[in-house]
């Protein structure tokens, strides 16, 4: 209980940004099509390697990122737009993870690869969280101020650096590698839940940048720790107590947020 | 400073025009003018290298890294971007190497430069279109650049603005910077451009301002 809390709250912290700029970026979706994208690989670790972390990291990474380069390659070569290439590609990943888990037998639960069990995240599992973490904020500190030029204006990074591209591939790696150690955690699809919520709620409290990101990171924390508490007194599942409470916090954001919040709109908008 | 050599270029695989030949010394200040679709941007970004051109080429005798800044349309820009106007105008001092009291200094003459003094904190979704555009070339201001490509500087801008815009173009030629500029506006190309290139699908005139354009241009030339 305390290693998933530790490292719930240390994944909270590093998907936080993560989540923000993808947002801005309006790539919301990508983070989905990753999730998905990681279950046919993380069967297929289980298939031949059993129940061990690398394997199913390896097979995670190879396929979450297999999945954004092929959404990203048919946007580009057919003019499809991207919501819809993605869309299409989540069935085909999660029907092709189902299926190799069914073929490998049942020996791994479906519902813990979907829904993850964070009561059972062990050392090593915990040691993964701590590092990606770490490294992922430092590369995500590193790479803030071209990411953010890129994520505004592209043509205008061209034109005095040339670490727009470099950036944007170390964002999406960031991205699956996070998705990818958490889903081991809260599960393949509750994680993009902890990765979005708290992004999407932030922008209803800020109008900068930086206490966007903060104000992200704090709500995940929050989620992780109420939703862990609440599935450790009432005995519910781990992964969906957490993102629950990562979306009651949005809803609450929506509502009472005094950014464009429901009831703080300024009056110049109202009058429309 | 600009050689265009059989240049074609469109966005989509169709060559807009028949190949651009085209050579602009250093120190010239172009207008490019043309109508919608034309090919006015695009042909401003492939002489950037922002964009490939179709075929021939463009030689730049500054390198496309730090010797160009490109001014884009600002509709470009998500307005609600969570940043403030002077961390977009900030970045315009990407690279550079001067020291950080340096670079205040620069700053804050720029926004004085461009009237945004008062503006610094305001977050762009809070900004109208005008500020933002001044905004934009501040920025630019900041860059140092030898070559300035600039696309459609006057949109949005007020009389005072677009005063604002031509003092600074002609400041900048006057210091010896190329300009090309992208611009509808053709009584104030005539005023201030000296040299024109016409833009259009059955071929492009390069030429003076005062012969290219006609003395009261009327709503149906451009």
């Amino acid at each position: 209980m305390r290693r998933a809390l530790l490292g719930g709250l240390v994944l909270a912290c590093s998907t936080a940004p993560l989540g923000v700029f993808l947002i801005l970026r309006r790539m919301s979706l990508i983070g989905d099509a990753v999730a998905h994208g990681i279950l046919p690989g993380a069967a297929l670790g289980f298939w031949f390697a059993g129940l061990s972390l690398p394997a199913l990291t390896v097979g995670g990474l190879g396929a979450g990122l297999g999945m954004a380069g092929l959404a990203a390659w048919v946007t580009r070569r057919t003019g499809l737009r991207e919501d819809a290439s993605l869309a299409a590609i989540y069935p085909i990943s999660l029907a092709a993870g189902v299926l190799i888990l069914g073929v490998a037998g049942k020996r791994l639960d479906l519902l813990h690869l979907l829904f993850g069990s964070a009561l059972a995240v062990d050392a090593p599992t915990l040691t993964g969280m701590l590092w990606v973490s770490g490294a992922s904020l430092i590369a995500m500190a590193m790479i803030y101020r071209p990411l953010l030029l890129d994520t505004l204006d592209p043509l205008f990074l061209q034109t005095v650096s040339r670490l727009g591209p470099l950036a944007h591939g170390v964002f999406l790696t960031l991205v699956v590698l996070n998705l990818v150690i958490g889903f081991q955690a809260i599960g393949a699809l509750m994680v993009v839940g902890l990765m979005m919520l708290p992004a999407a709620a932030s922008r209803f409290w800020s109008r900068r940048l930086p206490t966007l990101i903060i104000i992200a990171a704090l709500l995940g924390c929050l989620s992780v720790w109420l939703g862990l508490l609440l599935s450790f007194y009432f005995s519910l599942p781990s992964g969906p107590a957490i993102v629950l409470v990562a979306g009651g916090l949005y809803l609450l954001s929506v509502i009472f947020g005094p950014v464009h919040g429901l009831l703080r709109r300024p009056p110049l908008l109202t009058s429309s | 400073m600009i050689h265009c050599q059989a240049l074609r270029w469109g966005p989509s695989g169709q060559p807009l025009t028949p190949s651009l030949y085209l050579e602009r010394p250093r120190g010239s200040l172009t207008a490019i003018i043309g109508a919608n679709g034309s090919g006015k941007s695009s042909l401003l970004k492939v002489i950037g290298g922002l964009q490939k051109p179709l075929s021939g080429t463009v030689t730049l005798d500054v390198p496309r890294r730090g010797g160009v800044s490109f001014l884009p349309q600002q509709q470009h820009l998500d307005r609600q971007f969570p940043i403030s106007l002077q961390e977009l105008v900030v970045a315009g001092a990407w690279g550079d190497r001067h020291s950080p009291a340096m670079r205040n200094e620069r700053l804050r003459t720029v926004l004085e430069d461009w009237a945004l003094g008062g503006l610094e904190q305001r977050p762009l979704m809070a900004l109208s279109g005008g500020e933002l555009q001044r905004a934009l070339l501040a920025r630019l201001s900041l860059t140092d650049a030898p070559l300035l490509l600039l696309d459609e500087p006057h949109a949005a801008l007020d009389e005072q603005g677009q005063a604002l815009l031509w003092k600074h173009i002609q400041a900048w030629h006057a210091e010896g910077k190329t300009l090309v500029v992208v611009c509808h506006d053709l009584a104030a190309v005539r005023r201030y451009v000296s040299h024109t290139l016409v833009v259009n699908p059955s071929g492009c005139t390069f030429g003076r301002s005062h012969d290219l354009i006609a003395q009261q241009p009327c709503a149906g030339v451009a």
